[in-house]
């Protein structure tokens, strides 16, 4: 058994980011860590193997027992046969090159004898269900082979404990249920202790046995994980829904859920969309037959997409399904193979943003890239701004203002870098659109943020259109889709799968279905409306959110 | 036996490396351009048939333009700043006079067939021992060959490790972010060029910074530099032997330069000096308490290829010593061969004994996505 | 979390041992490099360039690193010397084309200043040779620059710790102008005896050539104008003009990015409560 006791931690004169901790997990138990961003769920994780503090700084006291015994004052290397760890990014965690010798890694530095490293490399690959990938290259694995050659590399050691953070945040949903099926194998069939933290509850809740919410104080409520989010500030759409209609017990699964809703919501109306305006032919983007080639891979093929000016339009699709790939020449610095874009330049007329110098093209169309931290290179928030202010000539305070608007208060003196997920992308887009593009894309904004950090993104997205921009956003995530886009673009291997209202193609596809639709059904998307048309049964419902 | 040894393996990483470094040294002892193709020749034909498919195989080409680069910059400055050296007269370029402080140095002037052929057979000598260490670099995948190094040194192999695999992410994060810049309005008046300049290294700099703590904390976690139970007096010991070693050294140096100073100072004391720090290295060396998944075995075929590089060294140096005429061609005649020279730069050849590297699969198809696409479809 | 603002701390100490080894193996190194200087014969014997210097020197950076990284090398700060070694291995890549312009100090000094003493050794160390195996710089010589960049980081270590802001990158410039000259200087006198041979006392008095047995202020003399004239005036000028505008120019950004990694790289004492 692996307990934390007491646990308290401070960054210098700062309030204690974690105070009085107690934790407890149980063999062959799976432990979900939940809470806010920012409230120091990777804090907690990093307790275990004794990354936190070693390796980010500040003061820990009260103590870390395996089996009663206390390791609190080892390194973490000295800790790696009993806590294995996996960190947000596996690819930044991979020391070698190939899937065997990532696996013998950990071992080698135990010293074990070389027969056993190789029944336990065989034995791992077989349990993790990647034994054909063994002498594969780990950068030409897929998003979930890696999480799962990531999580392997620390299961060959034997470890009592299993450590994730955020294991399936940047999966697409097929690679997300990949890796949580092996989790679920490893828990049940090798009673595996696992202690992970996840902000897209939907996917993991159904699997916890316990929930420890980090109430954002310092301190946690461990418990059922029923009973914990009936009053958890984050929870996944199927609990809202039911916290919403008192349904009780609180369902955790879509099937229960599903039973539950049969009675009361069967009889609801199907909701319907408030028709959308005619796209105005030259508003927005409007792009036809785009393809991209990279050497010999045709990453998108013939594509033709319109955005209209004023909407937003969701981009979705496997890892490496040409999405990237799709933004950036639409932007225009990736070099199209074949086809035409057309946005309104700089001088009001249509223009093929290829065609436009970079300076340009930035007052053409928007992008935030995936990794958004590439946009920043000076040392304080006030700094980038008023770069950006200066570099579009605009009012000094320009980008200042609309970073406000997104989130409130940010300290302007802070590192960039050391601002949370959410803040920094704020600024990535506010320096963006200092520029007053007409046309904003953002590859994958959604990326570690969290419930409230998403809705703001999604409240700024649809400020954006409301404001006569043409929006597109890149995402995996189903939820914030459907909250947030009126049109959706599904591709796959580089071509356009469907193309539509975000009510019709999200619930045609079962991958990308989010919970509300998968329990109720018929195209409902959103807990606010199912909520607003079981108050109201007899009144139509509509697709505007309430 | 012979037919265990020649399946298909990668070669020991050490023994590519003694065959580039032979290459490299006949390379060195001569500026014939025949000599010096035909070892770049040899090389090439080696690479191209004992590579793998991995990326580090691929820099080779790097390596050949980098060598042509190499060449046309020694010609271009022997021709912008060579100074009058030579008489056969190619053509007449102005000269520009550099104030006196600039020692010795001109601007073009009159181009000789010696100072021209002269740069261009020097920057080939350069290039072909570049191309030898491009070949070893294609040839040996570079984590392999540092974890031939001392155990005593793990800890520095490991931060090369790390600086190997950094180089290819560096290039990958430049464009990255330069893509990204393009993104931002750029700053307009004074100063633009440095901040150009800084936009890329700041954004790549916090970038490697970030991965290389990624990867320091993955490696903490599983285990890496656990300390082998080396325990205080082991650790004395060690210390002991190292200040030992290297007072030793430190005097031993002393004794060779003060010829006035007792002789037992000079070799002696160097000897005792060298063999306590090899033994501190050693009793370093202990605390390492890892093991090795799989083993790079040493058979045969790494003896022939080592052995036919440090051959052909070999007959290179002693046809720099017999036939200088031949080694160190004048510039003002046309270079020639001899059976010696000729042997020396083929004999590389015999490395295509070495067994063909396995295949990796770098870039198989991903796995089927029909099922997806039906669901989607669905 | 606080913004913590680290001025005095060094990331990496050097422990008293590994501080011992550092000072022995300096001097050892010292006197292999300047042991034209040194040397003691008696007028009129010929006097061989001691070639077992070349073979010595790399033991004694092994012994060096390796008492550095059993020390005070832990992984965070390994992954960090690796990423710096490698951006300094490719800054000199790309210098190696252009005359004079040499980048590898640059970032040697600002992370020997951030890092501390040790590390700045390591760092020198390594990324010259790093820097050698990617661009075949890999020579009799390199066991030298090893050990003069060694030095550069090193000295960049042990700068006073409360200079800051602007008179430390004004600090900075100075020391990376001496550095650049200092380092062109002591390899050229590792080269001197090698590239213009060793002159017979009596007979060689008039030339550049180094003359055992001659009094020593006479050999600084014939070495200062040889160094003069070969690469003071023009590429260790280049070298040091490089370093002093990009320490000028990206110091202060790179400095706060280093610092930034080294705050969080920091260790912190972990008490227990039971």
């Amino acid at each position: 058994m692996i307990e934390l006791r007491g646990i308290t931690l401070t960054y210098d004169d700062g309030p204690p980011v974690l105070s009085g901790v107690d934790l407890a997990v149980d063999e062959g138990e799976l432990v979900l860590v939940a809470g806010r961003t920012g409230v120091g769920k990777s804090t907690l994780l990093g307790v275990l193997p004794g990354l936190v503090p070693r390796f980010t700084g500040g003061t820990l006291t009260g103590d870390v027992l395996v089996d009663g015994r206390s390791v609190i004052e080892l390194p973490p290397r000295e800790r790696a046969h009993l806590v294995g760890y996996v960190g947000q990014d596996p690819v930044a965690g991979f020391v070698t090159d190939t899937v065997a010798d990532e696996l013998a890694y950990g071992m080698e530095q135990l010293g074990l004898p070389p027969a056993t490293m190789r029944r336990r490399v065989e034995e791992t690959l077989d349990l993790l269900g990647i034994a054909d990938l063994r002498d594969r290259d780990l950068r030409t694995l897929s998003g979930g082979q890696q999480q799962r050659v990531a999580i392997g590399a620390v299961l060959a050691v034997h470890p009592r404990l299993l450590v994730l953070d955020e294991p399936t945040s940047a999966l697409d949903p097929t690679a997300a249920e990949e890796v949580l099926a092996t989790l679920t194998r490893l828990v049940h069939d090798v009673g595996l202790s696992v202690l992970l933290a996840e902000h897209r509850l939907e996917r993991v809740v159904p699997f916890a046995d316990r929930i420890c919410l980090l109430t954002g104080d310092g301190g946690v409520h461990v418990g059922d994980p029923a009973d914990v989010l009936r009053t958890s500030p984050v929870a996944p759409p199927i609990v809202e829904l039911g916290r919403a209609l008192g349904w009780e017990p609180l369902p955790l699964t879509v099937r229960e859920a599903r039973r539950r809703a049969r009675p009361t919501l069967s009889a609801l109306r199907p909701p319907v969309d408030v028709p959308e305006p005619p796209a105005e032919p030259d508003h927005g983007l409007s792009a036809s037959r785009v393809t991209v080639v990279h050497g010999r891979h045709v990453a998108v093929r013939e594509v033709d997409l319109d955005l209209p000016a004023g909407s937003v339009t969701a981009l979705m699709g496997r890892n490496g399904a040409g999405k990237s790939s799709l933004i950036w020449a639409l932007q225009g610095s990736r070099r199209r193979y074949a086809g035409t874009v057309a946005v309104t330049g700089p001088r009001g007329d249509r223009v093929d943003p290829a065609r436009l110098s970079a300076d340009e093209r930035v007052r053409a169309v928007g992008l935030v890239p995936q990794s958004a931290a590439d946009l920043l290179y000076l040392e304080t928030v006030d700094d980038e701004c008023a770069a950006a202010d200066a570099g579009s000539v605009r009012e000094p305070g320009t980008c200042r203002a609309l970073l406000a608007r997104m989130v409130p208060d940010v300290d302007g003196t802070l590192h960039p870098r050391d601002l949370s997920e959410g803040q920094r992308l704020a600024l990535v887009l506010a320096i963006v659109l200092v520029a007053e593009p007409p046309v904003v894309l953002l590859d994958e904004p959604t990326r570690g943020l969290d419930y409230p950090a998403k809705e703001a993104l999604a409240v700024t997205l649809a400020d954006l259109a409301a404001r006569g921009r043409a929006v597109l956003v890149a995402s995996h995530d189903v939820e914030f889709v459907a909250r947030v886009a009126g049109r959706v673009v599904v591709m796959a291997e580089g071509e356009v799968l469907s193309a539509g209202p975000v009510r019709r193609v999200l619930a045609e596809s079962p991958s990308f279905a989010p919970q509300v639709s998968k329990i109720v059904g018929g195209g409902w998307l959103r807990v606010d409306e199912v909520v607003a048309a079981a108050a109201a049964p007899d009144r139509p419902a509509t697709g505007e959110a309430s | 036996m012979a037919s265990v040894s020649r399946l298909s393996r990668e070669l020991h990483p050490l023994a590519w490396w003694g065959w580039a470094v032979g290459l490299a040294t006949a390379a060195s002892t001569t500026t014939n351009p025949l000599v010096l193709l035909l070892i770049v020749a040899t090389a090439s034909v080696v690479v191209l048939a004992r590579r793998t498919d991995q990326p580090w195989a691929r820099v080779f080409r790097l390596y050949l333009l980098f060598g042509v680069v190499i060449v046309v910059v020694r010609v271009f400055f022997r021709l912008l700043v060579g100074g009058a050296y030579g008489t056969t007269v190619l053509v007449e370029l102005p000269e520009i006079p550099l104030p006196d402080w600039v020692l010795g140095i001109r601007l073009l002037g009159p181009v000789t067939q010696e100072a021209l052929l002269g740069g261009l057979y020097d920057g080939m000598r350069l290039a072909t021992i570049i191309i030898c260490v491009g070949a070893a670099n294609a040839l040996v995948n570079p984590k392999r060959l540092l974890a031939c190094l001392p155990a005593a040194l793990y800890e520095v192999c490991t931060a090369l490790v790390v600086a190997v695999t950094v180089v290819p992410q560096l290039a990958d994060s430049v464009r990255r972010v330069r893509a990204a810049q393009r993104l931002r309005p750029s700053p307009q008046g004074r100063g633009r060029r440095h901040q150009r300049l800084r936009r890329v290294l700041v954004p790549v700099l916090e970038d490697a910074l970030d991965r290389s703590l990624a990867l320091a904390a993955g490696m903490d976690v599983r285990g890496y530099g656990r300390s082998g139970g080396l325990g205080r007096r082991q650790r004395l010991l060690t210390g002991a032997l190292m200040l030992g070693g290297l007072l030793g050294i430190a005097t031993g140096v002393y004794g060779v330069l003060d010829t006035t100073a007792p002789r037992w100072l000079a070799a002696p004391m160097l000897v005792v000096g060298v063999a306590l720090a090899v033994a501190g290295l050693l009793s370093a060396g202990r605390r390492v308490g890892r093991t090795r998944y799989r083993r790079d075995p040493w058979r045969w075929p790494e003896w022939v290829v080592v052995a036919s590089g440090i051959a052909t060294a070999g007959l290179l140096t002693r046809v720099a010593r017999d036939q200088p005429l031949l080694a160190l061609p004048s510039p003002l005649e046309v270079p020639t061969l001899s059976v010696l020279a000729l042997l020396g730069a083929l004999l590389p050849l015999v490395a295509l004994v070495a067994p063909a590297p396995p295949l990796v699969r770098t870039a198989t198809p991903a796995p089927p996505s029909t099922s997806t696409r039906e669901k989607v479809d669905a | 979390m606080s913004e913590v603002r680290t001025r005095a701390a060094v990331a990496v100490p050097v422990g008293r041992r590994s501080a011992l080894v550092l000072a022995v193996a300096s001097v050892a190194g010292l006197m292999m490099l300047v042991w034209p200087l040194l040397v003691q014969v008696e007028a009129g014997t010929r006097v061989q360039p001691p070639f077992v210097f070349l073979a010595l020197m790399p033991v004694v950076l092994a012994v060096v690193l390796a008492e550095l990284s059993e020390g005070g090398l832990d992984s965070r700060a390994l992954a960090i010397l690796g990423v710096l070694v490698a951006i300094n291995a490719v800054l000199r890549g790309m210098g190696a084309g252009v005359a004079g312009i040499e980048l590898v100090f640059f970032l040697l000094i600002l992370g020997g200043r951030v890092f501390g003493a040790g590390f700045g050794f390591a760092l020198g160390c390594l990324s010259l040779f790093a820097s050698a195996l990617l661009t075949a710089g890999v020579g009799p010589w390199m066991p030298y620059q090893m050990l003069v960049a060694a030095w550069v980081g090193m000295g960049a270590g042990l700068l006073p710790r409360r200079v800051s802001g602007r008179a430390e990158i004004v600090m900075l410039v100075a020391y990376g102008v001496l550095a650049a000259y200092a380092y062109g200087m002591f390899l050229n006198l590792q080269g001197w005896p090698y590239l213009l041979g060793i002159g017979i006392p009596g007979v060689d008095g008039d030339g550049l050539m180094f003359v055992p047995g001659d009094p020593l202020l006479e050999n600084l003399r014939r070495f200062g104008v040889y160094t003069l004239v070969t690469s003071t005036s023009s590429w260790d000028t280049g070298r040091a003009l490089t370093n002093a505008v990009a320490i000028a120019l990206l110091g202060p950004a790179v400095l706060t990015s280093l610092r930034r990694a080294a705050r969080r790289a920091r260790v912190v004492r972990v008490p227990v409560d039971d």
